[in-house]
């Protein structure tokens, strides 16, 4: 056809430009919805002359949003700030639990079935409660970011501590390991693809949890705007605030994807990355 | 460790002995009475069928699965525990994701905190040997099966083991792969004059590395007969197809054949 050495050339320019391309068709299908759903949304908002108060149309959340930007970005520090406390206190002491529990069937009977009770309990409920218990402001809301979170961490982390190939132990044991360096040289590396699973439910839950704890405990935060921009009928506002919360929520999660992949790059998951 | 060595070997050989060894598990007799001796510095096949406790043999020799009647000793010591000297290669190679094949190799060192540099020269040349040298810094998942089952050799010999033990290492590759490692495993055990005994199902495996092969019962599995291997080091694949080589294999057969478990 042509001269082979002339593919050769052109072949990496020609790969990033195929790859750009599929790229772009993956995106296409998400923001074609978008459009589509946010276009239906105004239509009918002006079409039914919908008020504010009860259905605000996007160009006026985005307007709202734009108007009170410092001030969102002000309060989404405070409601950022608890849910990273929270959520690292449930981080520790979820992986500490969690490691007690696979190393101690006594301890495991004792403690599981009080941590499944916790989980199977609704959160909001309890949230007045830490009102009551630890009063109104940061502590409250950071210990209600403790107990939303740590329940995945904790299950996660006794199912990739308990899943060690039994085969790798008694290799360890042919080899002398101590318990600790099973622990460390085998066991905690093979656990943190399983880890990470639950450290991206538990940090992506954390500024749900902060916000909720607002809704009871602050006068700070996105929590607090909310319920006031509701008390006041402002609804752009709540919806300015929502759209902030949901931003946050995904750019965690994604920082959180980072996080995986540079910790675990060797893992199965994280291989098409390195290879493609 | 050279002290351990110098010191077994001044006062006596390092021998691996059992003495009316078996092992049940409740109801279920899974190998013995077996007595055999193997003399140290030596190569040992023990070739036999499927569930007749050769593996578990091999973890009580190993001291990872204590017998339940009869003694095993290494160096004139009954073992009663992991024995710290032994190097082990599995049939899978239980390397680990997260570790470069050079690391891999240093993994045993690291458990025993022998790790210097003199170690990490020793892994690298015993990748060198095994002509995994230009993979070093590669992921397991980068390597072919016998590429990766090379590094759990090389890891296994990394602490300079007193005994080297084989459990069916080759039988999840493919043939061509496991004429080639029967060749490596021999040079690497020739280089370092280490005791050896090798699992396998098959016959001929069985009768290239050994010096001799003992052969083993069903279930409970016993020695059937102990065959010394004449011929000497070191041994080219085409030795399978000598007379002599395929007597003794068919002699091997034969007992399989009389016991049931090869028709044919």
């Amino acid at each position: 056809m042509t001269n082979p050495s002339t593919i050769t050339a052109n072949a990496p320019a020609g790969e990033r430009l195929r790859k750009a391309a599929v790229y772009g068709q993956s995106l296409l299908p998400p923001i074609l919805s978008a459009v589509v759903v946010l276009g239906l949304w105004e239509a009918a908002v002006r079409t039914y002359s919908i008020p504010a108060y009860l259905l605000p149309a996007p160009s006026l959340v985005f307007e709202v949003l734009i108007d009170k930007f410092p001030m969102l970005m002000r309060q989404l520090g405070f409601t950022a700030m608890a849910s990273a406390i929270g959520f690292f206190i449930a981080l520790i002491s979820g992986i500490a639990i969690g490691a007690a529990i696979s190393a101690w069937h006594v301890f495991d009977r004792a403690i599981y079935p009080w941590l499944v009770i916790s989980h199977a309990i609704p959160k909001v409920v309890i949230a007045p409660l830490f009102l009551v218990w630890f009063g109104f402001g940061m502590t409250s809301e950071v210990l209600f970011v403790v107990v939303f979170t740590f329940f995945p961490i904790i299950v996660n982390t006794v199912a990739g501590l308990k899943g060690a190939d039994p085969e790798m132990l008694q290799m360890a044991r042919s080899m002398s390991a101590t318990p600790l360096k099973v622990l460390w040289k085998i066991k905690i590396p093979g656990a943190l693809p399983t880890i990470f699973a639950g450290i991206k439910i538990s940090a992506t839950m954390a500024p749900v949890g902060a916000v909720i704890g607002e809704f009871v405990a602050s006068n700070v935060g996105l929590g607090h705007v909310l319920i006031q921009a509701v008390g006041s009928l402002e609804t752009p506002l709540a919806f300015a605030a929502v759209v902030v919360i949901s931003i946050f929520g995904i750019i965690v999660w994604y920082a959180a994807e980072a996080l995986e992949r540079v910790s675990i790059p060797w893992h199965a998951s994280q291989r098409i990355s390195t290879t493609g | 460790m050279s002290a351990t060595r110098s010191i077994a070997g001044a006062n006596q050989r390092r021998d691996i002995v059992l003495d009316g060894v078996s092992k049940r598990y409740g109801t279920l007799h899974a190998y013995g009475p077996i007595s055999f001796t193997v003399e140290d510095g030596t190569s040992v096949s023990i070739v036999g069928p499927s569930g007749c406790g050769k593996s578990t043999l091999l973890r009580t020799i190993a001291g990872l699965e204590p017998s339940t009647d009869g003694v095993a000793r290494f160096a004139g010591q009954p073992i009663t525990k992991p024995l710290e000297n032994v190097g082990i290669v599995f049939q899978r190679d239980l390397l680990l994701d997260w570790r470069n094949a050079l690391d891999n190799v240093l993994l045993p060192a690291e458990f025993r905190g022998t790790c210097d540099d003199a170690t990490k020269e020793r892994a690298a040349r015993l990748l060198d040997q095994l002509g995994v040298g230009g993979f070093k810094q590669a992921y397991p998942w980068q390597l072919s099966g016998g590429m990766r089952q090379r590094v759990a050799i090389a890891r296994s010999m990394v602490c300079h083991p007193a005994m080297l033990l084989l459990d069916e290492p080759f039988s999840a590759l493919d043939a061509l792969t496991r004429d080639q490692m029967n060749v490596l495993v021999q040079d690497v055990r020739q280089n370092e004059n280490v005791t050896t005994i090798l699992i396998t199902h098959s016959i001929a495996e069985a009768v290239f590395l050994g010096d001799r092969v003992l052969v083993m019962s069903g279930r409970p599995g016993q020695i059937l007969d102990d065959i010394a291997i004449p011929f000497p080091r070191p041994r080219r694949l085409s030795l399978r197809e000598e007379p002599e080589f395929t007597e003794i294999v068919r002699r091997i057969r034969i007992h399989f054949e009389r016991t049931g478990i090869l028709v044919g």
